[in-house]
């Protein structure tokens, strides 16, 4: 009997479709500031940004870092984050820390703004005159939150791949021993993730004589990483953002040349093969782009011309993966920074959000 | 790292056995065993006889590994480092320094590109000048094209009085190092991050090393790039992760300076070194004069921590030079 019922438990269902919707739903969507809102994203995604340098990618990382460190509420203020942990690895090795902590103390005197709209009001008209905004900021965001939130960001750099593969080897356990302090992962960044392309490369051509033996190459070592990766998705629900600065100089730069070659392949009859063919040379290898579930693509789009005197770089950035019609224009402004550092251009600070998007539809 | 017969002295538990296991599934050394999967390897393992002890094995090897991983940091705890140990270090330059919010930053690449003769050696010797004035630090500078002079890092030290000794003082702490091929740059780096890390034991730390200049980091790039072998670009990767891993460990501030090449037909310049360069440094400069008179125009390029596009002019006194010689 006691088999039977050993069997009966093992056929009988996990959950029903009701109790798996309220779990799918309960894990949230991960809803991204713009430029990345078009596309909701939940765990298990992977999304890829794509852009030469600079094209603002690790500030869109940041920026996505930050709502996922941010809480839901705090003090009755809504913040609207998430309120889990993010995972920073940096192969590039250039992140700045700063760039964080400002922009996070810009995005909760933001939201005590709306929360608190009459102070602001109050304070608004003094912005200008006043330049010591730093000083009013101490007093306007908690200082306890955004230390609960800087703490929520982990980082880690790498210098080669075999540091990556090691981090990635015993991440598993370091998230365990995060989640048992009762903080969750949200999201795991990777900054970027064609960095060791060409070392890897040199490496492949080293074969090594012992045929059984995995040689150290390019292929082998991000299907390696693919691999890990694979497996920290089954036990965590991750989203993972991966910049992908791209190594080879673009063909045809402007927007125009674009234009010709895609209406050269429609003319050709082969209309299909313009949504497969990416703007620019594809050089990370087939296990990647398989576990690659979002494509974003980013250019300069020429220079934006701000009130100020200087000129602020433009970008367009185009999804891929899904394939949008819309194409969204953004420039990226200075923070509202509240370090003490000597600012060159106050007058063009009183930006709440530091990404400025203007939406051209195809 | 190491082929796994060199860790059973401290590891026991990584014995013959175990080895002619892995060795078995490819495994010699622990890049070896990175690049395989764990968990298929526990299964293999555990139909092995010895399978608790093997499985025992992986999880030491494992703990090797994350012994040998740097541990995460969180957000605080950068900004620590940050605020204590990466200072910024002034060029000398006002209007450079103002436009990159207090001027070099330790811990980070600083690219100059300009085409020749805009004044990028001059901008490395002021600012070679006015760390070792100013800033109590030594400079580490790496000649490539025989442009360096003492003499003229001598007329940027402004100390008033006595002239003389204080600059002896200033030019003892500025060592120069010609190099000429990039095998020689990878020894001479090496032997430097050698003796910082014995100097850290020691803590000898009268004048520490706070600024490395490359004058021109191009001139030893460009000959080993073209053609469409990935050596040469591996090397430049390479040189970059080097420099940056030095001046991140050691708190150095780092300023390399590049060339311009034409940019197709229209006539317009683009920096050297090409598209895989562009993720090296953390800030690029353009450095551009206008012929007629001694103004220079200094562009960001780009910056981890500002919008690029902004723009600054500053003069730079090159005649000063000549009415010296």
């Amino acid at each position: 009997m006691g088999e039977h019922e050993a069997a009966r438990d093992w056929i009988r269902s996990d959950e029903t479709a009701a109790q798996m919707l309220s779990r799918v739903l309960g894990d949230r969507t991960l809803l991204l500031l713009p430029p990345l809102h078009r596309v909701p994203l939940r765990a298990g995604n992977v999304v890829e940004i794509t852009g030469s340098s600079p094209t603002a990618k690790t500030q869109i990382l940041i920026q996505s870092a930050i709502t996922c460190i941010l809480p839901k509420t705090w003090n009755g203020v809504h913040y609207g984050g998430l309120g889990k942990l993010v995972l920073f690895l940096d192969l590039d090795c250039r992140f700045d820390v700063m760039r964080l902590s400002d922009m996070l103390k810009c995005r909760l005197l933001e939201a005590n703004r709306l929360g608190n709209g009459a102070w602001w009001q109050l304070e608004k008209s003094n912005v200008k005159t006043c330049r010591s905004a730093q000083d009013k900021a101490k007093i306007v965001y908690d200082e306890e939150l955004y230390v609960s939130c800087m703490k929520r960001f982990l980082y880690l750099r790498c210098y080669d791949s075999l540091e990556l593969l090691s981090s990635l080897k015993t991440l598993h356990y370091r998230i365990r021993l995060q989640e048992a302090c009762g903080s969750q992962v949200g999201v795991l960044m990777i900054d970027s993730i064609g960095a060791f392309h060409w070392t890897d490369r040199l490496s492949s051509s080293l074969a090594l004589d012992k045929n059984n033996r995995k040689s150290l190459s390019l292929t082998n070592v991000v299907e390696t990483i693919v691999q890990e990766m694979k497996k920290l998705m089954q036990v965590h629900s991750l989203v993972v953002i991966a910049t992908k600065a791209t190594i080879y100089e673009e063909k045809y730069p402007t927007n125009e040349n674009n234009r010709k070659l895609s209406s050269n392949n429609d003319l050709s009859g082969n209309a299909s093969s313009k949504a497969q063919q990416p703007p620019f040379r594809e050089f990370m290898p087939s296990s990647w782009q398989a576990f690659v579930t979002h494509k974003i693509f980013i250019r300069k789009s020429g220079d934006h011309q701000s009130s100020g005197q200087n000129t602020l770089s433009a970008y367009s950035l185009e999804w891929l993966q899904p394939q949008l019609s819309s194409i969204d224009r953004f420039i990226v402004d200075d923070v509202f920074s509240l370090s003490t550092r000597h600012h060159t251009f106050t007058e063009t600070l009183v930006v709440q959000n530091s990404v400025e998007i203007i939406t051209i539809v195809r | 790292m190491a082929p796994l017969k060199h860790l059973e002295m401290e590891n026991p538990i990584i014995d013959a056995c175990f080895r002619d296991f892995c060795s078995s599934h490819g495994i010699l050394t622990v890049e070896d065993f990175l690049l395989h999967d764990i968990y298929e390897l526990a299964a293999l393992a555990e139909r092995q006889e010895n399978a608790d002890r093997l499985k025992e094995g992986i999880t030491v090897m494992l703990s090797l590994i994350e012994v040998k991983c740097r541990p995460w940091l969180n957000g605080m705890e950068l900004l620590e480092d940050m605020q204590r140990s990466k200072h910024t270090l002034s060029s000398g330059d006002k209007e450079t320094d103002s436009l990159l919010q207090g001027g070099l930053r330790e811990g980070q690449l600083t690219e100059l590109v300009g085409p020749s003769s805009s004044g990028k050696t001059q901008f490395c010797m002021q600012a070679a000048a006015s760390v070792a004035e100013k800033q109590d630090g030594s400079v580490f500078y790496i000649d490539t094209g025989n442009s360096f002079s003492a003499r003229r890092i001598a007329q940027f030290i402004c100390g008033s009085s006595d002239a003389a000794a204080l600059r002896k003082r200033v030019l003892s702490r500025i060592s120069c190092h010609t190099v000429y091929d990039i095998y020689t740059m990878f020894d001479t780096l090496q032997g430097l991050e050698v003796a910082l890390r014995s100097q850290v034991q020691k803590n000898v730390n009268e004048y520490r090393l706070r600024l490395l200049i490359v004058d021109s980091i191009s001139s030893l790039i460009t000959p080993i790039l073209g053609g469409s072998g990935s050596q040469g670009r591996a090397l430049m990767v390479a040189l970059g992760y080097l420099l940056k891993k030095l001046a991140h460990e050691h708190n150095i501030a780092i300023l390399v300076t590049n060339h311009t090449v034409g940019a197709g037909e229209s006539g317009k310049t683009k920096p050297a070194l090409g598209e895989t360069w562009k993720s090296i440094p953390h800030v690029r400069l353009m450095l551009s004069r206008d012929n007629r008179n001694s103004n220079c125009t200094i562009s960001i390029l780009k910056h981890t921590s500002m919008p690029s596009g902004q723009t600054v002019k500053t003069t730079m006194t090159r005649n000063d030079n000549q009415q010296y010689l």
